[in-house]
């Protein structure tokens, strides 16, 4: 394998990389669709998808379509990750999750993911987005409100890791 | 002008793709960013950030239009309280999970399990943001 084949697809990207194929994201997606970046009402449109006849306004609302863009836009996201680390030689199924179950052994730590899957959830909603919507597209395109949620994420990622996340993840050295 | 499921699939390859390769589907990178020991997440929110607003800027210079012809929108979200206590609340669910929303799917992609846990907490989470918003429609964006 060539030298630039082994850089993109196997070892990890340097930062620039990165932060320039997600970038992209942004006006790639208003070039081809016409939309805004966002991943979090994705997860609204799969509860849809499974409960289409349900009387929550804000499903109803907010989906008028079962198989909306945002399924395909997920099912891709899944997708690509998933090639990216059968490329890269990653085992195709793990139950390590880094410095969270060097120190907790599996079900705590299927706790600690499951709240924190909740609030994110349950706060991405609450502030209208989430790390893609407002933290990348809404903070180029010069929101204040993206702003200030961003703040707010990160304010609230600090503390806790500071006061919460430390002490739980105390004994292993991590 | 109705766009393709499969271009928004292929756009999301591409995400997941970029997601998994630049290593922000780690817990480590997430944990490193909120201790302060590991920055590179941020510098590549920082320079995706850059990067888009360059793309964006460039879109409106090319005369603001899709590959369509249709003119490009760009909503803005109003700033309301919600912003910052569902910032909080997001915040604190970031730092135990070591994932966001778009993250979190590149990690089950990738094959780690335990992902699944904060997918079902994510459609949980957003199951609960229905049934409060029933009774405090304020709370709606």
């Amino acid at each position: 394998m060539s030298e630039l084949a082994r850089l993109i697809f196997i070892q990890t990207w340097p930062w620039w990389a990165g932060g320039l194929a997600i970038g992209l994201m942004v006006p790639g997606m208003y070039l081809l669709t016409n939309t805004a970046l966002g991943v979090s009402t994705g997860y609204g449109n799969v509860l849809f998808c499974v409960m289409p006849s349900t009387t929550l306004s804000w499903l109803r609302k907010t989906f008028k379509d079962r198989w909306g863009w945002r399924i395909f836009f997920l099912g891709g996201m899944l997708a690509g990750s998933f090639i990216s680390a059968r490329l890269a030689g990653l085992p195709l199924a793990t139950l390590s999750m880094g410095a969270l179950t060097s120190s907790l052994s599996t079900w705590p730590a299927a706790l600690v993911l499951f709240t924190g899957g909740t609030l994110l959830g349950l706060g991405a909603r609450i502030a209208g987005g989430c790390t893609s919507g407002h933290s990348i597209h809404g903070i180029a395109n010069l929101h204040v409100s993206s702003l200030i949620t961003t703040a707010a994420f990160f304010a609230a990622g600090v503390l806790v890791t500071k006061f919460l996340v430390i002490t739980l993840l105390k004994g292993a050295g991590a | 002008m109705k766009v393709s499921n499969a271009t928004y699939a292929a756009l999301g390859m591409f995400f997941g793709f970029a997601l998994s390769r630049s290593g922000v589907t780690e817990y480590d990178m997430i944990h490193g960013m909120f201790t302060g020991r590991n920055l590179s997440v941020v510098y590549i929110m920082g320079f995706a950030i850059v990067v888009a607003i360059v793309g964006m800027q460039l879109l409106r210079l090319a005369g603001n239009r899709t590959i369509h012809g249709v003119e490009i929108k760009v909503h803005q979200k109003p700033l309301r309280w919600g912003n910052v206590v569902g910032g909080l609340i997001f915040g604190t669910g970031w730092a135990l999970s070591g994932a966001c929303p778009g993250t979190v799917i590149g990690q089950v992609g990738e094959g780690k399990v335990l992902a699944l846990f904060t997918v079902a907490g994510l459609l949980f989470g957003t199951y609960l943001y229905c049934l409060l918003v029933e009774k405090w429609p304020g709370l709606s964006a």
